[in-house]
């Protein structure tokens, strides 16, 4: 019987998705071809200013329910104001939108403005996707108050190829209400984070001191207390790298760091946390599992959502033992495609976008840290969990910024490869030499492959 | 009859163009990526390499613990979900009340998708707030949690059950399907020939069902070889590149490396081992079909 229905359902099934495949190439054809009548038209009639409207096409990557409704209300008042522009704004899911990126320029679909991120910037300038916005950024008044950090998390080969829409920058989130029954400070060295860590661990009642990140991410906490380690000696312009041209993770601090590392995660993290990514880490903390917490400031929101505010606060970075601690902003912004045919009116909405009035509320209600220095000035900012960044950015001598390794080709399998060897170290197939040498290895071959 | 065979070949067409453009296309061009160095990184520099991505591949540690693992990974899950299958249809083929809710229960997470299923187990099998392990402490089974998937001892075992529960309603729904056509004659040939339920069960009931069985293990082994989505729900491969089966360590290279050569020569090679167990079940199913009919 069953046989019988298949035999009926599946033709019907084909033929269907094959009737909807037409219809979808034909529905995006024709769009195509408006939009390409719309550009040509507009670049034929000598401007914006013949009335004529433009279209720009808009795709985000990090893309969130929650932050596309923002975007989309800043958009729609940069239409206000702008009548002859019009922005089709694309969001695909988070997972999906750097590979939907990546296609739209391979195919040289109608795109004028992208979100960038500073780990995809390399590969982009590369295939010559995107365009240098150095021509732009002279004539925009706005530029002069972008922050040192922004600007140089958007420049490859020094040109600036997209402008931040906030910065991350990762803090310590900790359990104030545990601190507070046994009389802890937040600690300030990792040393301190281990043993601060190991009082509050008790296994018995499934507590434990550190959120520690085994899985995927991991890098995020070996490479920062490698480099925390190594302290002055890092070339922060070439932060895999230390001064002398070796590698951060061939000098006797490295061991030292990558040592402490497996102290934190045997004696005050919960052994299945060599597993744990992003969501377990942070649900972890959230469910009062454990006590500290190493994150960016997009976390923010979900732990005042799952939390009193009496039972959290946050702290700076930890450092290392020579009390310095090295720390990377990360971020995504807005570029313009090399195959844009409005890239005036693409860099009019980029712009719009990233004034200091729009930026900042960006920052506020998705919680990043805003690109221009007036931001400071905004009470929001002096206040709660973004104090302590703020403090950390004051503090440069201590806090010394550097630019994460993103114009290697390996980059993007660096988190793989350093999860995995990691997870061997961490289960004891691995020895601290081992795997210290492997990392070493790894960027040493990377250093010989750039060009 | 002639003319109309024109016409037959037009219609046809459409859907030869479709085929040759979705499947042979894609299919064509990963044998081809295979042999060429094709980083997302670097799409400018694409060039033909030989058989370096093949050779790097069967050098890499974590390739050839893949292989094992998808040996594991398919023999284990295709058992289970197979004898718990056949358990359960033969339980469903017997009229009882509520028999539709509970055929519909238990085709349920044939419904769900493979990815969904790996995030509900990563979170059940976690081993401080994971309910696995709650159970476990609390019914006195265990007095230490264990860690089931930071554990490369447990982290395979908790995958292939968490694939057991998904494809058991497979196996359920197409034996089912096979049971309720075995005319009912002959087993009452075979009670007046006073035959016991097991004597029916082995006499009748599997040998009529056989075909469905060589044909659903036949395609349910591919299935679960070629199906990576558990896998890159649960853990990812981890810890420590333990859990990879070929499948998702190819997804691995182009998600984390942009390396579609390299994942293309995996491919390839998961090609080439389908092709041989398929030519060798069919071998083998066939000659022993021959001696049963």
């Amino acid at each position: 019987m069953w046989e019988k229905k298949k035999r009926k359902v599946w033709p019907t099934v084909v033929a269907s998705t094959m009737l909807m495949g037409l219809l979808a190439a034909c529905g995006s054809n024709t769009d195509t071809a408006k939009s390409d009548a719309k550009g040509n038209s507009d670049q034929a009639g000598a401007g914006a200013s013949s009335g004529k409207v433009v279209t720009v096409h808009m795709i985000e990557s990090l893309t969130s329910p929650k932050r596309t409704d923002i975007l989309k209300a800043m958009i729609s008042q940069f239409e206000k104001e702008n009548p002859n522009i019009k922005v089709d704004l694309i969001s695909p899911p988070f997972d999906q939108a750097d590979n939907k990126i990546r296609t739209m320029l391979a195919a040289k679909q109608e795109l004028d403005v992208l979100e960038v991120r500073d780990l995809n910037i390399a590969e982009y300038v590369n295939n010559g996707y995107i365009d240098p916005l150095d021509t732009y950024t002279g004539t925009w008044k706005d530029f002069s108050t972008v922050t040192a950090v922004a600007k140089s998390i958007a420049t490859n080969n020094n040109k600036l190829y997209f402008i931040p829409n906030g910065l991350y920058q990762r803090q310590l989130f900790y359990r104030k209400d545990w601190f507070e029954e046994k009389g802890l400070k937040p600690p300030v060295s990792y040393q301190e984070l281990y043993e601060t860590g190991k009082k509050l661990t008790d296994s018995a009642k499934n507590r434990y001191g550190f959120s520690f990140r085994g899985g995927m991410g991991s890098a995020g906490i070996t490479d920062q207390m490698v480099l925390a380690y190594n302290g002055d000696q890092v070339n922060l312009e070439d932060a895999q790298f230390l001064k002398s041209g070796n590698t951060i993770y061939s000098s006797p601090e490295a061991k030292e760091a990558i040592e402490l590392y497996m102290k934190i995660y045997k004696e005050a993290s919960p052994s299945d946390a060599v597993n744990w990514g992003f969501q377990e880490q942070v649900q972890a903390f959230t469910s009062g599992v454990t006590g500290m917490l190493l994150q960016d400031p997009d976390v923010i929101q979900t732990i005042q959502e799952k939390m009193k505010p009496e039972q959290w606060a946050t702290a700076p970075m930890p450092t290392g033992p020579n009390g310095k601690a090295l720390i990377q902003a990360g971020g995504a912004g807005w570029g313009i495609a090399s195959q844009s045919k409005n890239k005036e009116a693409a860099f009019k909405l980029i712009a719009f976008l990233s004034n200091p009035e729009q930026n900042t509320e960006f920052g506020k209600k998705y919680g990043l840290v805003p690109i221009h220095t007036t931001a400071a000035n905004d009470e929001y900012f002096k206040t709660g969990p973004y104090k302590t960044l703020l403090d950390m950015s004051n503090k440069p001598d201590v806090f010394m910024n550097y630019k994460p390794p993103f114009q290697y080709p390996g980059t993007g399998q660096w988190n793989q490869a350093s999860m995995e060897s990691g997870q061997a170290y961490l289960l004891g197939k691995f020895t601290v030499v081992d795997v210290l040498k492997k990392w070493d290895a790894y960027w040493m071959d990377q250093k010989s492959k750039k060009k | 009859m002639k003319s109309r065979q024109p016409f037959i070949l037009f219609g046809l067409l459409p859907a030869l163009l479709l085929v040759l453009i979705f499947t042979y296309y894609p299919f064509l061009k990963g044998g081809i990526m295979a042999f060429q160095e094709y980083k997302l990184f670097d799409l400018r520099n694409v060039h033909f390499v030989g058989l370096q991505n093949f050779r790097d591949a069967f050098k890499d540690p974590k390739f050839l613990t893949a292989l094992q693992n998808s040996a594991y990974w398919v023999f284990f899950s295709l058992v289970f979900q197979f004898l718990i299958g056949l358990t359960l249809a033969l339980l469903m083929n017997k009229k009882f009340r509520g028999r539709g809710i509970y055929q519909g229960l238990v085709f349920y997470s044939w419904a769900l998708s493979g990815f969904l299923i790996g995030m509900i187990w990563k979170w059940m099998f976690n081993s401080q707030i994971g309910v696995i392990n709650d159970l476990l402490l609390k019914t006195g089974i265990i007095e230490t949690r264990i860690g089931f998937l930071s554990d490369p001892k447990w982290a395979m075992i908790s995958v292939i059950i968490a694939n057991v529960w998904y494809g058991i309603a497979f196996f359920a729904i197409m034996l089912l399907a096979a049971l309720q056509s075995v005319p009912s004659e002959l087993y009452e040939a075979a009670e007046m020939d006073g035959a016991s339920e097991a004597r029916k069960l082995i006499s009748v009931t599997l040998p009529y069902i056989l075909p469905t069985i060589i044909t659903t293990t036949l395609l349910r082994v591919i299935w679960i070889f070629n199906d990576p989505t558990i896998i890159y729900g649960m853990t990812n491969g981890g810890p420590a590149g333990s859990t990879h089966i070929l499948s998702s360590l190819m997804l691995d290279k182009i998600i984390y490396a942009g390396d579609y050569g390299a994942a293309s020569a995996i491919g390839v090679v998961m090609i080439v081992l389908l092709l041989l167990y398929t030519l060798f079940y069919l071998s083998v199913t066939k000659s022993e079909k021959m001696g049963d009919f």
